[in-house]
This record gives structure tokens, C-alpha cells and sequence, in this order.
């Protein structure tokens, strides 16, 4: 359980590169308090266990460890990927960051825009408002997370309805702008979300996230449900608000290839646990964890030239309720020794930037994704 | 070896009749499928490619129906094309679709969570299918089934076989699919986004798995799927569909390194790639695919297509034609406008 943060370490710079202008309504601090680089988010041994109830009494009979001593910082102006398969916890920890759920335990440290650092996990409800202000969120499903009786301008407008903007005019001349600037027509503003397809919709959820401002930006699956066509128009857009808008996101995904597209650092979650964190290239390109390695061999290459001989996983993703000894990976892992079978390995810095969480880290050679193949190019 | 293919679509035309109009689901596609061999089936939402295999299987739903085309089918690797069995025309309820359909050609859904009973055992329900198409006895019927399950790689599967479904994961549910699949030998396999709702080491598993079958019983495989990653992993030829037509076909290889229709060059621009440079901007598809209700005359790709020809490709629509030994492709970018067009 012991924890050195890296705040500020070095290597992180893929994010200062992109120091960009200063927000629409300049209601945003002027980078006084929060300098670039610094970490927005911290979030320490984070914990979120969902009780197991059985018989007429409903007793706890266990519990599903869904998130178990996860621990990253998320620097100001990046885009950090949790990746992982179903139920490996990301969704839940995105949700715990935002205090949509109750995280069981642990430290979630949120820099506000004053500068000062709350710990969001432990805050009264009361104070939560102020600070939702600050994190919001992208939903997956662009269909099912729009309100069908809203207009685009209830939408996008509520928000900064709940939090205390009650002009009217106000709040359309806000829509009017936070929909030019996600590529909708403002005309569209007293449509209803039928009338929209699935890019669209997306745009509109984005747009809602963006009407208060945020630092942080949780987007949890924001392209999963769309179209390959239409997926590359989000994420392109991502990628310019992010700069526009000096965004900071966190980017829950399943999707390798999106998360090799989008983020500076990537963290890799196995049944509730982060079992590798490191720059993006690194990640890719030299994995320290087997299970990373596992699952970047695993991803399909869109090129038949390079059908290349996958590292098949045998058998399933441990129980998150009843996990194995030890590494929770060792029954699949290939490299295992009798160490990984009883000894739970730490969570620890290998390389400055690179935490992994493995026993073997330091001495195994795992292939990753190499880059720059012969005729990869397309078209 | 024969040359008459395994399945060969000519001009099939699906439309669904709802109270509001016409929704031209599959409008016009032909494409062959070759025995022992796998052929991709790619495109997005609504460019017909689920309805496609469902006319092949004539489990269209109301208000659907095949208004026109035929899906010609020679089990027979020495038969004629003359004495194939067009699948279009049969009777859909009929006795002959019914031991074709799950027999000789089975159908993988996407959803392994809603394609099995929650009340029967996944054992009943193969011995079920079993029962069906073979002549076996209730007890040789499970015996096979569990000697299927062990086939697709589910550990202890004789006693798995009496397991209800949602005892089972996502992975091993899509496993047991497929076993019920194979149960009666089949020629063909129709796996429509087999392992899109699975995480990629399950994937990996499933599609390893499909192509061992295959190599063991030599069955035909038309895979269908949105995830070109998967189609360069697994496919021989590649069917590319774009609303309810097929725009461009050929051998994967083709397809991926010297694609000749505007659509499948941008579609494949447009993915990220593991092997991409991160972080810059993606060449875009502008606009979306559009409502079936409101499908552009002439060629269905021309308001989102870059390389569009006002005064044709508005007026016209461009038939598949062979752009050189390999590829068919249907743009007017090669040739086939009509006569008359004078621009």
C-alpha cells in the first residue's frame, strides 16, 4: 500500500506542449493558480467495494472489490486513458472521481480552480455542488443519456440552469455559443434529440459537459456506440476542444486504438487493481506487464499483411468477488512463478513515470506494438 | 476443384414496408461466397448487412420481405450452378429452408446474452438443435453437445452442458453459441458481429477458435462485422456495403492496400490504428450516414463522397463493375457512366 506520488515528474511534457488559449467566457483562472504539468487530480488507494447480500436478511456475505488500491495523478492539460476489459473497474473509478458513486475508501485530491486541493472522496454533500462544476462528464451512450422531451436548449442550458444562471437570455446566448463551438448549427437549439444521429447526439453531450466550464472532463466509452465513420469526427473534436479549451480528460476505453489516438498516458486496470501506468509510446511500445502485453497483442490490426501470431490469454478474467492469490493475473499469466501465486505484488515506480505491478517488471522483455511496419500505411 | 460458389447472391433486394414508406434495407447486392473460405462482410449502421444474411436464412421479420434477387446455394461441390437451390424463392417456413436453416447453414448472433433460453440448459438446447437436423437418439444427441462444448474449449463441459445460460460469461456464452452452431455440421456459417459485445482477449479467443473449425471441417465462414480489424485478421475476400449496396469487393489484401472506392478509402483513413501517429487529426467521412427514409438518388455515397461528379453521381447509380482482375467496385470514377451524360 505504500504510494509515492510523481507530482510533476518528469517525461510528463506531452501535455505542456499544448498550452492552449484560455477558455470562451475567460471565467476560467488565468493559469495563476494551476500551472501546467501540475497534477489536477490525485487520486490515492481509491477503494470501491459493492457488498454481496444473501438470504432473508440480507447479511454481507462478501464483497466485489470492484476497485482495489488504485492510485494515478492526472496532470492539468492531459488526457489520461484508463483501459481495460469489462468489468476491471475503469467505469467505476471514473464514477468515484466525480463522487457519483461512494468510494469505500481512499484519497481523491481535486486542485480547484482557486488553487486550493479538496479531497472530493471526503466532502460533505453540501459542498460537492461548487466542485461538479469543475468535473463533468461524457456519457457512452449518445441515445440513451439525452432527455427525448428536452429541446437542445434545455439540454445544454440545464446546467447552468442548476447552477444558478437564471436569465433566460443568458443561457440561450451560452447554448447558441457552445454549440458552434462542438459543430452544431445554434438553429438547432429548439430541436429535440431525436431529430439528431448518433455523432450528433454525442456533440450535443459534449457540448452539455462544456456549458459550466470544467477543468476535468470525464468521458467514459465517448465513441464506443458510434459509427467508424462518425467516431473519427468526435474524436478529432475532442482533440480540439482539449486545446481550445486547455481541457484535462480523463478517457475511460476499451478501444486500444482510440486510446492510442487520443491520450499522453495511458493506465491499464485488471480485475479492480491499475496493473501498469506510463507514458502512451511507452505503453505501446514497451509493456512491463504481461497483461498489458496480453492485451495490445490481442488487438486486431486493421492490415492483413500483419496477421501476426497473437499471445493468446487462456481461460477468463478472475472474479472480482473471489480473486485469486496473490497476482490476480498469475493463473493466466505466462511468465508466473511461485512468488506470484501467494505474494501480492506493490504497485511501484520502475522508471520515472512508469508504474507497473508486477514481481517480473523488471526482468521480463514483452513485446509491444511495433510501430512504422512496412506498408502500413492505408489508401 | 468446382467453381460454382458455395452461395451466390445475385441482385438481392430486401425492403421493409413500414406504415411511414419504404426502407430499402438491402437494395441490389450480389457478391458470391466460395466454399472453405471466409469472407468479410464490412460497413456501418444500416448498410445492410445483418439483412442480408437474414434473407439468406429468410428470417427477415415483418414488415420485411425479399422483393426481388436470388441467393443461389450448392452444398454440392461437384453441382451445377443449374441445379442450386435459390434460397429466395423457397417457401420460408417450408421444409426445405427449415433443414437448411441451423442445419446446413447456421447463423452466430452478436448478442451471446439474448440467443439462448434463460429456462432451458445450455445442453437442451443444442441436443434440441441436434435433434432437429441428424436422426440421433436424445442420449447420442447430448453426448454430442458435450463433445461440441469441449470442441469450442469450455473447460468441464459435461458439466457445463446442464448449466442455464446465465451461468455462464460473456466469452463462454459466445463459445456455447457456437458449439450449437457447428452441432450439425454445418457448410456454412453466417457469424454476424461475433464477438463485438466480447473484450479483445475474448476475441481473440473466438476468432482463433473459428478459424481452427474452420481448418478441421472446411465449412465456409461469411463474417460480418463494422471492425476492419477483425475482417484483415480473419478474411480471404472482403464485401464492402454502404446502404443496402455493395460498393467495392475483393481479396482482403486488395481491399486494405489498393482500395478503389472512395468510401472504403475514407472508411480506412478514418480508424485509428494502434500503428498510427497519435494525436493528429483523422481524415473524416463528413456527415453521417443518412435515414433510410431519406436515401440520396443516384449513388447512396455521393453527398458525403469526395470525389463526387455533379450531374452524375446525383443522377445515376453506378453499377459494381470489375476495375481490374481482382476488384469490383461500383463508382463512376471507372467508368460505367451512362451514355448521354455530357458534362
Amino acid at each position: 500500500m505504500s504510494q509515492a506520488m510523481d507530482a510533476g515528474a518528469p517525461g510528463g511534457n506531452g501535455a505542456a506542449s499544448r498550452n492552449g488559449t484560455n477558455g470562451t467566457n475567460g471565467t476560467r483562472g488565468q493559469g495563476g493558480a494551476v500551472l501546467e504539468g501540475q497534477p489536477l487530480l490525485e487520486v490515492k488507494n481509491l477503494q470501491k467495494f459493492f457488498p454481496i447480500r444473501r438470504g432473508f436478511l440480507q447479511k454481507v456475505t462478501g464483497a466485489v472489490r470492484a476497485v482495489d488500491d488504485v492510485s494515478f495523478t492526472v496532470k492539468k492539460g492531459e488526457t489520461l486513458a484508463l483501459v481495460g476489459e469489462s468489468g476491471c473497474g475503469k467505469t467505476t473509478t471514473s464514477r468515484c472521481v466525480l463522487r457519483a458513486i461512494e468510494p469505500t475508501g481512499g484519497e481523491i485530491l481535486f486542485r480547484t480552480e482557486s488553487g486550493s486541493v479538496v479531497d472530493v472522496a471526503k466532502l460533505p454533500h453540501g459542498q460537492l455542488r461548487p466542485l461538479r462544476r469543475q468535473m463533468q462528464m461524457i456519457f457512452q451512450d449518445p441515445f440513451s443519456s439525452l432527455n427525448p422531451r428536452m429541446t437542445l436548449l434545455d439540454i445544454v442550458g440545464e446546467p447552468m440552469l442548476v447552477n444558478g444562471v437564471r436569465n433566460r437570455q443568458e443561457r440561450i446566448d451560452r447554448v447558441e455559443q457552445l454549440l458552434k463551438l462542438v459543430g452544431l448549427r445554434p438553429e438547432f437549439m429548439r430541436r429535440f434529440p431525436h431529430a439528431f444521429s448518433g455523432g450528433q447526439r454525442q456533440r450535443i453531450g459534449i457540448a452539455r459537459a462544456l456549458a459550466l466550464n470544467p477543468s476535468l472532463v470525464v468521458a467514459d466509452e465517448p465513441v464506443s456506440a458510434l459509427d467508424v465513420s462518425v467516431q473519427a469526427q468526435i474524436l478529432n473534436l475532442l482533440l480540439d476542444l482539449q486545446n481550445e479549451l486547455n481541457l484535462t480528460y480523463l478517457f475511460v476505453a476499451h478501444d486500444l486504438s482510440v486510446v492510442k489516438h487520443i491520450s499522453d498516458r495511458v493506465a491499464v486496470m485488471y480485475v479492480g487493481q491499475m496493473v501498469e501506468l506510463a507514458e502512451r509510446d511507452t505503453i505501446f511500445a514497451a509493456p512491463k506487464h504481461p497483461y498489458t502485453s496480453a492485451l495490445l497483442s490481442a488487438v486486431p490490426r486493421p492490415d492483413p499483411r500483419s496477421r501476426a501470431k497473437r499471445i493468446t490469454l487462456l481461460g477468463e478474467v478472475a472474479n472480482p468477488a473471489a480473486p485469486p492469490s496473490g497476482c490476480y493475473f498469475h493463473p493466466r499469466c505466462q511468465f508466473a512463478i511461485d512468488k506470484c501465486k501467494t505474494e501480492t505484488p506493490a504497485w511501484e515506480q520502475l522508471t520515472a513515470g512508469h508504474w507497473v505491478r508486477c514481481h517480473r517488471a523488471s526482468e521480463l522483455e514483452l513485446p509491444g506494438i511495433e510501430t512504422g511496419l512496412p506498408g502500413t500505411e492505408t489508401g | 476443384m468446382a467453381d460454382v460458389p458455395l452461395i451466390s447472391i445475385r441482385d438481392l433486394k430486401t425492403y421493409f414496408f413500414p406504415d411511414e414508406g419504404i426502407v430499402k434495407a438491402v437494395d441490389g447486392a450480389s457478391f458470391d461466397i466460395p466454399r472453405g473460405k471466409t469472407i468479410g462482410i464490412v460497413g456501418e449502421s444500416g448498410c445492410g448487412k445483418s439483412v442480408t444474411a437474414r434473407s439468406m436464412l429468410r428470417i427477415v421479420e415483418r414488415p420485411g420481405r425479399i422483393v426481388e434477387g436470388q441467393i443461389l446455394y450448392q452444398p454440392d461441390a461437384n453441382g451445377t450452378e443449374a441445379t442450386a437451390i435459390d434460397l429466395a424463392s423457397l417457401p420460408a417456413d417450408g421444409r426445405q429452408m427449415r433443414s437448411i436453416r441451423g442445419g446446413e447453414i447456421a447463423l452466430i448472433f452478436q448478442e451471446p446474452m439474448t440467443s439462448f433460453s434463460p429456462v432451458h440448459t445450455i445442453g437442451d438446447q443444442i441436443v434440441e438443435a441436434i435433434q432437429l437436423h441428424t436422426s440421433l437418439k436424445k442420449r447420442e444427441a447430448k453426448e454430442r453437445a458435450v463433445s461440441m462444448l469441449r470442441l469450442v474449449g469450455i473447460p468441464r463441459a459435461d458439466a457445463r452442458v446442464d448449466e442455464y445460460a446465465y451461468q455462464l460469461s460473456g466469452g463462454l456464452r459466445q463459445r456455447a453459441m457456437i458449439a450449437m452452431a457447428l452441432s450439425a455440421d454445418p457448410i456454412l456459417l453466417i457469424a454476424d458481429e461475433p464477438t463485438t459485445a466480447l473484450d479483445v482477449t475474448t476475441q481473440a479467443q473466438i476468432l482463433d477458435l473459428m478459424r481452427e473449425l474452420q481448418q478441421q471441417n472446411h465449412m465456409g465462414i461469411m463474417l460480418i462485422t463494422h471492425d476492419l480489424g477483425v475482417i484483415a485478421e480473419m478474411a480471404d475476400d472482403v464485401v464492402v456495403m454502404y446502404l443496402g449496396r455493395v460498393v467495392e469487393k475483393g481479396p482482403v489484401d486488395d481491399i486494405f492496400h489498393n482500395p478503389q472506392h472512395p468510401y472504403t478509402r475514407a472508411l480506412l483513413e478514418s480508424i485509428p490504428s494502434v500503428n498510427a501517429t497519435p494525436r493528429v487529426k483523422l481524415p473524416t467521412i463528413s456527415g453521417s450516414i443518412p435515414h433510410p427514409y431519406n436515401r440520396p438518388t443516384g449513388c447512396p455515397f455521393y453527398p458525403r463522397c469526395p470525389s463526387f461528379m455533379p450531374g452524375t453521381c446525383d443522377k445515376f447509380e453506378p453499377e459494381l463493375i470489375h476495375i481490374n482482375d481482382r476488384q469490383d467496385a461500383a463508382c463512376f470514377l471507372y467508368g460505367g457512366v451512362p451514355a448521354g451524360v455530357g458534362r
